[in-house]
């Protein structure tokens, strides 16, 4: 359609749109569109930070700034577009929040230069808009991050110079631009590492490509609302809960990951996958899509040959659920079920090297365990990461290891949460703490109590020495049975009894009441009930427990309290 | 497996270390420009380009570090966000790199670059 007068809108009632002009109040209807879009993504475009910075809420931040922008031009009715575009822009540097934010206010402020005071926008003036906003947003940064919103504002950029060659339609030029964005943010992981490491696309061009697909939809007349379907980023995509439970005709667990065909639609999929099963998630990552299913034993094969037609499947897998769930039933590595905590409440975070030990400090009421031990210290990433996940702001960690005592604190420090750090040394140190929880208590005599209780248990760790060596005059030869009695070594032996007994005796077991054994992966369950019989035939009058702990290296580790 | 051989040898990271790590933090930025140093030699900011720790103090207190930095920023930015993000990513890029605490960062913008007169 093209309108003998360009200042009137263009875009009412268009039901095949033909956009040649574009005036001010037809921007702030894309405008508004594009806010819609984004509210409706904002917790997607959340999802993707990798960054564990307090302000790292991307789609907040974008969407906070487009809503500054949107309160400078709610109540204009001018017609002009350079004076919209100058509004918006002005809106959106009041409200800038976040690096994102910044370089969204940059974008549109090199959008409203071009337009200057003009009435109208065409296709030839909209491309010199775009790329003096791609201009405007790399000028403010000494070293621009690949890989990034402005990654993909450079690739927007590209994409209307050659579109706006082939038609002067400013909706195909549009679809070109959703469509260029799409493809330039699927390829940030490639310029980003982190982005990568992490399973995401960058989230500030991920907003960035829904402020405009916003514009787009509005323009089809397709609906702004949050689409029913959710689609999450596959490192996020946790398939192991659903596990746990299974009802009818939900037989066997489907998984294809593939890359989808150009034109797929991510809401008849989703609506076509439910006819065949329940259970169903869709998560997006690098350039590809995992979907996964629930379906009915005669459907187990209707997902794969669906999703064959919706893309190039690269990978299948088919996982009999009735015959898991009996397994799962059969072993005890069933879930963990953690204490559930409550905003204001105090958590507990722990580090634990073995299943059996994990089971017994939820058991204990741990909030969340992140695992590690010796040999495979956890990060200050993921230790922050189980202290930021718990609903509540008050955090004690027990590292239960003395080289993942600092790693824990450097955690704490990072937190935005009130967060202490009892450093205990063990997992028996580890224990006596934990017992001292008042999920409801201060968390500063919490700390107090446990850093107490640390002091009143003795700790022995057996396991194989790896090398020879010498330390603190006893010498160790590869092989051999060596005890470390509260970290520190005191004696290699020929066999597991006598470094036990030893350890015992040193540790004082007469002033004791209990010796607690968890013992390791390492070792058979029949030679440690012939080495508590032993225990028990030496000290008839000390209660003597049991646990699998589950941990590597270590065949035992003992707690004398 | 004790306390005795866990202990290689000390580890000492300089305060230009630090300091670079700092930089280039605030180079990456977005909003910033340039860094400037302390001290204006006849109130004209200098843009750095070549030695990557000017611009940036240090102060380690044994336990934590205290981080200035003097920056130059792009005119028509919004320069509180600007100054949010950049202190926001120093001391993650300095807790991530050297897992020593940062108690301050205190970001003094010097000067705004014109690029772009609206």
């Amino acid at each position: 359609m093209n309108l003998k007068d360009p200042t009137a809108s263009s875009m009412d009632t268009v039901e095949t749109p033909d956009i040649k002009h574009i005036n001010g109040q037809d921007l702030k209807k894309l405008v508004d569109a594009s806010i819609s879009w984004l509210r409706s993504n904002q917790q997607l475009v959340n999802s993707l930070n990798v960054f564990p910075v307090p302000d790292g809420d991307t789609g907040t931040n974008m969407l906070l700034t487009m809503q500054s922008a949107w309160n400078e031009i709610a109540e204009m009715d001018d017609l002009k577009i350079g004076r919209m575009a100058h509004a918006v822009s002005q809106g959106a540097l009041m409200g800038a929040r976040g690096n994102s934010g910044v370089i969204l206010s940059q974008l549109w402020r090199g959008f409203a230069r071009v337009l200057d005071d003009l009435d109208y926008m065409d296709s030839k003036i909209f491309v010199a808009a775009i790329n003096e906003s791609r201009n405007t947003a790399y000028k403010g940064v000494v070293r621009p991050v690949e890989g990034t919103i402005l990654t993909v504002a450079k690739d927007i950029a590209a994409a209307v110079e050659i579109s706006s060659e082939k038609t002067d339609n400013l909706f195909a030029i549009l679809k070109d631009l959703v469509k260029a964005a799409d493809v330039s943010v699927q390829h940030t992981p490639e310029l980003l590492p982190i982005l990568k490491q992490a399973g995401v696309v960058d989230s500030g061009g991920k907003g960035l490509y829904f402020l405009f697909e916003g514009m787009l939809r509005f323009l089809e007349g397709q609906s702004l609302e949050a689409s029913a379907t959710a689609i999450q980023p596959l490192a996020t995509m946790d398939l192991s809960h659903i596990l746990t439970e299974i009802e009818p005709g939900q037989d066997y667990e489907v998984v294809i990951d593939f890359q989808p065909k150009k034109d797929f639609q991510l809401d008849t999929f989703y609506e076509n996958l439910s006819k065949i099963g329940t259970s169903i998630q869709i998560g997006e990552g690098d350039d590809m899509y995992r979907m996964h299913i629930h379906v009915p034993t005669d459907k187990r094969y209707d997902p794969i040959d669906y999703t064959m037609t919706q893309g190039m499947v690269t990978k299948i897998a088919i996982e009999n659920l009735i015959d898991q769930m009996q397994e799962l039933g059969k072993s005890k590595n069933h879930k963990l079920e953690f204490a559930e905590v409550k905003p204001g409440q105090v958590a507990v975070v722990t580090i634990s090297p073995g299943v059996g030990i994990s089971r017994i400090f939820a058991s204990l009421g741990v909030s969340a365990i992140v695992e590690g031990g010796q040999t495979m210290n956890p990060s200050t990433e993921e230790i922050l990461k189980a202290v930021n996940d718990l609903p509540t702001d008050k955090v004690i960690i027990l590292p239960n290891n003395k080289n993942i005592i600092l790693a824990a604190q450097s955690a704490a420090s990072m937190a935005t949460k009130t967060v202490r750090v009892v450093a205990s040394k063990s997992i028996p140190q580890g224990l006596s703490a934990i017992l001292r929880l008042d999920p409801d208590g201060d968390i500063e005599d919490l700390t107090k109590k446990m850093e107490d209780s640390l002091g009143e248990v003795e700790t022995g760790e057996i396991t194989t020495a790896t090398r020879s060596v010498e330390i603190n005059g006893v010498n160790v030869k590869e092989g051999q049975v060596i005890v470390l009695h509260n970290g520190e070594l005191i004696g290699s032996f020929a066999n597991l009894k006598d470094a036990f007994f030893e350890f015992l005796s040193r540790a004082g077991v007469e002033e004791r009441e209990r010796i607690t054994f968890f013992y390791g992966i390492n070792i058979e369950k029949p030679a440690v009930d012939d080495l508590a019989k032993l225990v028990h035939e030496r000290y008839p009058h000390h209660e003597i427990e049991i646990h699998e702990g589950g941990q590597p290296h270590y065949q035992f580790i003992i707690s004398l309290e | 497996m004790s306390e005795s051989d866990t202990s290689l040898g000390h580890i000492y990271i300089s305060h230009h270390a630090i300091a670079t790590i700092a930089s280039q933090s605030a180079l990456e930025s977005y909003g910033v420009v340039g860094l400037a140093t302390k001290n204006l030699v006849k109130g004209i900011e200098r843009l750095l380009t070549g030695d990557p720790s000017s611009g940036v103090e240090v102060v380690y207190d044994g336990h934590s570090l205290q981080i200035d930095i003097y920056i130059i920023v792009e005119y028509g930015t919004r320069i509180k966000s600007v100054a949010t993000s950049v202190s926001e990513s120093i001391r993650y890029q300095l807790e991530k790199m050297l897992v020593i605490p940062v108690t301050a960062v205190n970001v003094h913008v010097r000067g705004l670059r014109i690029s772009n007169p609206d």
